[in-house]
């Protein structure tokens, strides 16, 4: 099973993902990511927008690999994989 | 470089991997800081302190009360200030030899790509997007080298985009934010020595690219959790489909 990791900041809004192991069943990016609304109902909706593409200050990293393609969301979460989800920050 | 120079950086010309040809790449070196608050003050101290020839120093805004608690260039009596004066005034006494030129303006358009094209790297340590989003476009443009470096509440990022090299991602292949999704520190704050940790990486790459040392962060995004001490690699591919430095461009 894929883990999924996020930064602190993104479990202050979903703060029962916290402190845990966290996995979803393997499959596209999109599919991960629905996985994981189905244990933090809401999760998707903060980091989706209306047409299901990541929203633009959000990222996803598949084994610390930046996915590029936010808009089909297709790159493949095999088993054994490490999902980390983080935001751009600006502050200077 | 003379006998008081080789005194003052005589713990840098030690170093085998900078040695005396790395410290002349410093002194002649000309770097651009724009925004001179968290992340500036330490990037701009320790250039000046390591003997970077000239540093453009760009900020539009004044030292207030509230920025004391990290912007560590500026005093309590400089309040009210230019932040470029107030710094220029601390890296002069730092090292009297480094040429500050204080840009007092809010710096877009074809001025900011002037400057660009006149220096041998830009540091990005702004706080909004869109000024970002105009450093990067005039650094792909002049193939000057960013660093780019981002802290708020507890969390950081730093990462160099470098447009000299064919395969490296620039800033909108990593970031495409609207200007209603920003967080700034005024309304999200700050852990002060954050900003310390973020800004020193910058200068620390600065310093590397400017003097060939070692291996840059160009195609890596280190992200930095304070709240853990734990840092984060991730691997920063570029974006083919870029509007800034992509094949449709
Ligand atoms: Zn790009």
């Amino acid at each position: 099973m894929p883990t999924i990791k996020m930064t602190s900041h993104l479990y202050r809004f979903f703060p029962h993902l916290k402190n845990r192991t966290l996995s979803t069943p393997p499959g596209s990016v999109a599919e991960v990511l629905s996985a994981i609304n189905d244990q933090a109902p809401g999760f998707t909706d903060y980091i989706l927008d209306e047409q299901g593409a990541l929203r633009r200050h959000v990222k996803v990293c598949i084994n610390d690999t930046i996915v590029i393609d936010r808009k089909g969301l297709s790159d493949l979460v095999q088993d054994g994989d490490t999902v980390f989800i983080f935001q751009a920050l600006s502050g200077g | 470089m003379d006998d008081q120079q080789l005194l003052r950086y005589s713990r840098h010309i030690m170093l085998p991997e900078l040695d005396l040809d790395g410290q002349e790449a410093l002194l002649n070196a000309k770097v651009l800081i724009v925004g001179v608050g968290g992340l500036g003050s330490p990037v701009a101290m320790y250039l000046a302190a390591s003997g970077v020839g000239s540093l453009w120093l760009a900020d539009h805004d004044e030292v207030d009360l509230s920025n004391l608690q990290r912007q560590i260039a500026h005093t309590t009596d400089r309040v009210g200030q230019p932040k470029v004066e107030s710094a220029a005034q601390a890296l002069q006494a730092l090292n009297p030899e480094t040429r500050i030129i204080p840009v007092p303006e809010k710096l877009e358009g074809e001025r900011l790509q002037e400057l660009v094209e006149n220096v041998d790297l830009v540091v990005d340590a702004t706080d909004n997007f869109g000024v970002r989003y105009a450093i990067n476009a005039a650094c792909v443009r002049a193939k000057t080298p960013l660093v780019s470096g981002a802290a708020i509440r507890l969390e950081g990022q730093v990462t160099v985009f470098d447009a000299r090299e064919e395969t490296s991602p620039c800033y909108r292949c990593l970031y495409d934010v609207q200007e209603d999704e920003q967080l700034n520190c005024a309304t999200s704050g700050v852990l002060a020595p954050l900003v310390g940790v973020i800004g020193s990486m910058q200068a620390l790459e600065a310093i590397k690219v400017l003097a060939g040392v070692g291996t840059t962060l160009a195609g890596r995004l280190l992200l930095f959790d304070a709240t853990r001490s734990e840092w984060r690699e991730l691997k920063l591919p570029r974006d083919p489909d870029c509007p800034v430095c992509g094949n449709a461009r």
